[in-house]
């Protein structure tokens, strides 16, 4: 994002005007980013923004791997959504290489990514209570996300990596003993959302998130964000319902597109809620009618490996966070030649800056919280600097330099 | 709230405490992976096993067997999932983390 | 003579029940978030830990009165709650003690408050300014609160004769007449915002400043400025519990003043006052603005001290 450089804004010489950094280490962000925020008393006047703190340049590292191992890394660019991640990825292949999953499996990668929509909203959910200091909140929200962990863990075998998808299908069945604890836990987990939506329109909780960090519908898609922070401010755009994939196609009449009109950081958390007991609804539908059939293919992986032809495709998923983005371009010997990756909060934080501008210093914990950033999924190979408002792009021998440095 | 809290005053807490002594510590569920294990005179060398491991964990070694430098390990299973003899497996031991470093290689 | 030696023993009396104070409040808050907290002595492993640990000073602080504040701080809450435990433990008291005490206590903020915007950090000087503001909204309203009692009681402004006063009366103070009652609620809404817990923790603010005045402060200097914070949430309490809500006068006419049963019900009392005005608030609420805080307490609390002076001047 390069900001333009305001000349008169420099010359303007004001006593009361303080520059305080905002990160890169801060206790309200889970993951580096910079702020550079000036302000007039409580005001902020001014937002500079400093990027590429946790630049981990997995795109290069995925260049020299065969598909299975990038695969895994892939996994790895993000915690939270490490499911949207591989399956965008994997979908991206399978076109490439004429690869049909079953139905069954196209439903399992449905039901692990609802999943992890609830369990990555109601993170964010816990994070905006404990940025504006409701601590308790905080821990009860998370109390609740320990039980959809646990269910991953049972399903597939970690938490949070969840290692689910591969090459034609995925990794872990279904048991009916697993079924039925996934409807019993969905009935507790419905309880319990309903209690936290509750507390957020309590008093105390109110006063600090309405009417803060308004992106209104003109600026929200002048801006292009997506995901739940475009939906908060009535753009009406789910790449579930308009590009369906997996098994969204069929899964249609079961849920529908929250949108809300306000866009301050009440409504982005409004929808965050409501999406949840979509999600809840779409997984009881994804139980109900579970085809039977074949998770994967006969075949080992380094096979299905080899037959991925030479070629490109693009592939789109809704991940928890907005609309991800990946284009892959194989080799046909089992590698990449090019593998782009777009995420959700690389389109979001763009919209920051218009929402900070004008609020108070209490709230930009909770304005940077309200678009949920996911930060280490953001940071690739583009530095942009801000002050001097010039771009570089970091070449991998230059990085490489300054790793073997180190 | 003030309901809920004061009613949490007065229940068990949720958390529990870390036990470190095997046998009472919190249970796993079965899929759960944890550190890998080898069976070296089940392995056959096919070496399917060093072309998918994503973190380099895998070498070869003599004997047509291979060694595992598990503190590179990242518990994905894949090396487990294409063993044509089923030589390696998951554990669900999940405390890996040591003083000797040595002691993390596997062979 | 006898003063100073009294209050020297309760030094560390003071300090010791002070922090089993603060490892009980976190107990309680930990446990009504359904977690299992840490032990009730885990203040005194914080601060063995950090007196342990070296001294880190930025480069833009004027050392001397980075220094110099927390000690400050630290000594002069410490001693303004041993002057309220040596008041009931040997019955001391001087004319004016307990402005003295409130004195004292809001010294305390301001050491800290200078010490923390010596160091030269920006989130020190927002804190500052917050801390100015919370502290002209609370301060105000609590004091007025004082002097109403002052009024009310003998007159005085001795703390053993309002102790005297309620013993004799048979009547803790709040109960005694409305002005009190009106007064005890006001001290008692100024409570969180004087111990700066969770709603009125706006200039400790840890998601917005990180810790404003304390960012900068580590080692011993912090276990000093925790310390001064324990000593005078202690104080506080204690305050409130033997000024306005003396329970020893409800048991026995002309309760005595210096014995271990009395001393023992002041301190319960004071815990009870402490989980209700300090560990109940920062569960259930979350943090307000500065400007909500601000609007609250020139509201709520101004308004009933105020009224209670007023009634009290009637005669009520």
């Amino acid at each position: 994002m390069v900001v333009e450089r305001n000349v008169e804004k420099e010359v303007e010489v004001e006593y009361a005007r303080l520059r305080i950094p905002f990160g890169p280490v801060h206790p309200a962000l889970k993951e580096p980013v910079s702020l550079r925020v000036s302000v007039r008393g409580e005001e902020v006047i001014d937002v500079d923004m400093v990027l590429g703190h946790v630049h981990r340049g997995i795109e290069a590292l995925a260049e020299g791997r065969n598909l299975i191992q990038t695969l895994y890394l892939i996994e790895r660019i993000c915690g939270i959504c490490s499911h949207s991640h591989t399956t965008c990825f994997i979908q991206a292949l399978e076109e490439i290489g004429g690869i049909a999953p079953s139905e069954r499996a196209l439903y399992l990668r449905t039901l692990i990514f609802e999943m992890e929509r609830i369990h990555s909203h109601l993170l964010l959910l816990g994070v905006m209570a404990y940025e504006i200091g409701f601590d308790t909140l905080f821990m009860f929200i998370w109390h609740v996300r320990e039980k959809i962990l646990d269910l991953f863990e049972k399903i597939t075998g970690n938490r949070i990596h969840h290692a689910m998808n591969t090459i034609g299908g995925v990794r872990w069945n279904l048991t009916p003993q697993i079924a039925s604890e996934i409807n019993s836990c969905m009935k507790e987990m419905e309880k319990a959302v309903k209690y936290v939506r509750d507390i957020f329109t309590d008093g105390t909780v109110e006063k600090r998130i309405c009417g803060l960090g308004v992106l209104d519908y003109s600026e929200a898609l002048k801006l292009c964000v997506v995901g739940p922070t475009a939906r908060g401010s009535g753009v009406d755009i789910d790449v579930r319902r308009d590009h369906p994939y997996a098994a969204y196609n069929d899964l249609k009449g079961n849920f529908s597109v929250i949108t809300r009109r306000d866009g301050d950081v009440h409504a982005r958390i409004e929808v965050r809620v409501l999406e949840i007991f979509e999600s809840i609804n779409i997984i009881r539908a994804i139980l109900e009618k579970l085809p039977e059939g074949p998770i994967r293919p006969e075949e080992n992986v380094l096979r299905l490996m080899r037959r991925i032809p030479e070629g490109e495709a693009v592939s789109l998923v809704e991940a928890p966070r907005g609309e991800l983005f990946y284009f892959v371009k194989t080799d046909g010997k089992g590698g990449l030649r090019r593998l782009k990756v777009r995420t959700p909060t690389f389109s979001n934080l763009i919209g920051l800056k218009s929402m900070l501008l004008g609020c108070e210093i209490a709230d930009i914990p909770v304005i940077v919280a309200s678009i949920d950033p996911c930060l280490s999924c953001t940071n690739r190979v583009t530095i942009v600097d801000q002050r001097s408002g010039e771009s570089k792009v970091v070449s991998l021998d230059a990085l490489r330099r300054v790793v073997r440095e180190k | 709230m003030l309901y809920e809290t004061l009613r949490s005053l007065f229940r068990r807490p949720v958390t529990v405490e870390y036990i470190t002594k095997p046998g009472r510590m919190v249970p796993v569920p079965e899929r759960f992976r944890g550190k890998l294990t080898y069976d070296r005179d089940a392995c056959i060398g096919c070496m399917l096993c060093v072309r998918v491991c994503p973190g380099g964990v895998i070498t070869s070694a003599e004997e047509r067997k291979v060694a595992f430098n598990i503190s590179r390990c990242i518990l994905c299973g894949q090396c487990a999932e294409i063993c044509p003899k089923g030589a390696i497996k998951m554990s669900t031991q999940f405390e890996i983390v040591t003083f000797d470093k040595n002691g993390l290689i596997v062979k | 003579m006898n003063a100073a030696i009294a209050l020297i023993i309760s030094f560390p009396a003071v300090l010791l029940i002070s922090l089993l104070f603060e490892g009980i409040d976190r107990k309680l808050h930990a446990r009504m978030q359904k977690r299992i907290g840490p032990p009730v002595i885990q203040p005194f492993y914080d601060l063995i830990k950090l007196f342990n640990k070296g001294r880190v000073i930025p480069l833009t602080a004027s050392v001397r009165v980075f220094e110099i504040m927390p000690m400050i701080a630290a000594a002069v809450s410490l001693l303004g709650a041993s002057i309220l435990l040596s008041g009931i433990l040997f019955g001391l008291s001087m004319i004016g003690d307990l402005i003295v005490v409130m004195y004292l206590l809001a010294m305390s903020s301001i050491a800290l408050m200078v010490g923390g915007s010596a160091s030269g950090n920006p989130y020190s000087a927002i804190g500052f300014s917050r801390k100015m503001s919370m502290m002209i909204a609370y301060e105000v309203p609590m004091f007025i609160a004082v002097i109403s009692v002052a009024f009310g009681s003998t007159p005085s402004l001795a703390i053993d004769r309002i102790i005297k006063f309620q013993a004799n009366l048979g009547l803790p103070l709040a109960a005694s007449r409305p002005s009190m009652s009106l007064a005890a609620a006001a001290f008692l809404l100024c409570m969180p915002a004087a111990s700066s817990a969770i709603p009125f923790d706006i200039p400790e603010a840890k998601t917005e400043i990180i810790y404003g005045l304390l960012v900068e402060y580590c080692g011993p200097y912090l276990a000093l400025a925790k310390i001064a914070k324990a000593a005078s949430n202690f104080a506080l309490t204690l305050l409130a519990s033997i000024v306005f809500l003396y329970i020893p006068s409800l048991l026995w006419e002309n309760a005595p003043l210096n014995s271990g049963i009395s001393l023992s019900l002041c301190l319960t009392t004071a815990l009870l006052i402490m989980f209700t005005t300090m560990t109940v608030p920062r569960t259930i609420l979350a943090r307000l603005k500065i400007g909500q805080a601000l609007k609250f307490y020139w509201m709520v609390p101004l308004t009933l001290s105020l009224s209670s002076i007023i009634l009290s001047a009637a005669g009520l």
